[in-house]
């Protein structure tokens, strides 16, 4: 069976810093100008220490490289429900945000769930519980909270177009 | 115009941030795959090894992994001394592998005037049927220079079992008493 090494979330996270800015690039004004190049500035900081966790592979514990890893998946995933976050409360762009919720946020945080409890099962006990709990109740709530938002009148709403500001 | 201009700027830092983008996922793959494709090596025990058989010469030493031999052979003066059955190799595994022989050193050593005493040391490996499947031959021409022989090609042991090797010497007609040849072989295992 292959290993499944703990820069694994470290690439995950990358990309969601990725996708994050070009998310917040296309709805323009809705967002700070700077906030598309920060989050660039730290999918090339998780390239770095990709860079140099592949240097110092064979001495570092694998304990230490999953947390680095698992910290760095942890402030990419808060960024988006932050700017998820950010749209729905602080701009109140409701449709927007659901839209947000349930293409991008849930999606992420679903994903980054079946990592964390895939590389348990292949390492042995190398993460504890608490990581996997909050996780799985982060995973849980996003769920319950994408079938309330997302009702019948809220699809249709969707494919008309419109947006909805309150 | 001013509309076009606003517009013709957005897109062209999107195509940056785009390209960026592009580029930063591009590398983080790369080196995460890498990563994956670092090569890792686990050492377990050969599946083949060897094993001594009824007819093991005193004084030899059977490696601690089974996978070397270092056998004391005796040979009488213009007679064959034959080993019938000195040594096993064992299959331990539930399927099938290739091994062939390697000759590692013999002692006396080419150039020891000992080594004219003996004609030829015979090694053949026999399946459970008894069939020759491969020799493995020692020869002096009466000289002070040993002929090793050449390491085997693969065979094929089946699953749980075990061939025999049998040994021949033969010395030369006044040679000395009390000499002892020492030859240690090895088990490659594919």
């Amino acid at each position: 069976m292959t290993q499944l090494p703990p820069e694994v979330f470290t690439l995950i996270g990358i990309n969601l810093f990725l996708v994050l800015s070009l998310l917040t690039h296309l709805l323009g004004n809705r967002f700070p100008k700077a906030l598309p190049y920060i989050y660039q500035v730290a999918a090339l900081f998780g390239l770095g220490y990709l860079v140099a966790s592949r240097g110092y592979l064979m001495q570092a514990e694998e304990s230490t490289r999953f947390w680095y890893s698992f910290a760095y998946l942890t402030t990419a995933l808060t960024s988006v429900v932050a700017a998820n976050f950010y749209v729905a409360a602080a701009k109140r762009l409701w449709t927007i945000a659901k839209a947000w919720f349930g293409a991008f946020s849930f999606p992420s945080i679903l994903v980054a769930v079946f990592f964390v409890f895939q590389y348990d099962s292949m390492q042995g006990s190398i993460i504890s519980l608490t990581p996997q709990i909050g996780l799985a109740v982060l995973a849980f709530a996003a769920g319950i909270g994408l079938t309330v938002t997302f009702s019948p009148a809220t699809v249709k709403m969707l494919r008309r177009g419109k947006e909805v500001k309150q | 115009m001013n509309l076009k201009k606003i517009s013709s700027k957005k897109s062209i830092t999107l195509l940056t941030l785009i390209l960026a983008s592009i580029l930063i996922s591009t590398a983080s793959a790369a080196v995460y795959y890498s990563m994956i494709a670092q090569p890792a090596v686990t050492i377990t025990a050969a599946p083949i090894v060897f094993a001594q058989g009824n007819d093991w010469p005193s004084d030899s030493t059977l490696g601690s992994n089974g996978t070397w031999v270092s056998l004391a052979l005796k040979a009488y003066p213009n007679a064959t001394l034959a080993y019938d059955q000195p040594l096993n190799v064992s299959n331990t595994d539930s399927s099938s592998h290739t091994f062939r022989l390697r000759h590692v050193s013999i002692t006396p050593a080419s150039g020891n005037s000992q080594v004219s005493n003996f004609t030829s040391i015979n090694f053949v490996v026999e399946n459970t049927a008894g069939t020759a499947q491969a020799s493995f031959n020692y020869t002096t021409g009466g000289t002070t220079t040993w002929t090793t022989p050449s390491t085997t090609s693969y065979l094929t042991l089946p699953a749980g079992t075990q061939w025999i090797i049998y040994v021949s010497t033969v010395a030369t007609a006044g040679a000395n008493s009390g000499i002892t040849a020492n030859i240690q072989i090895s088990v490659d295992v594919e």
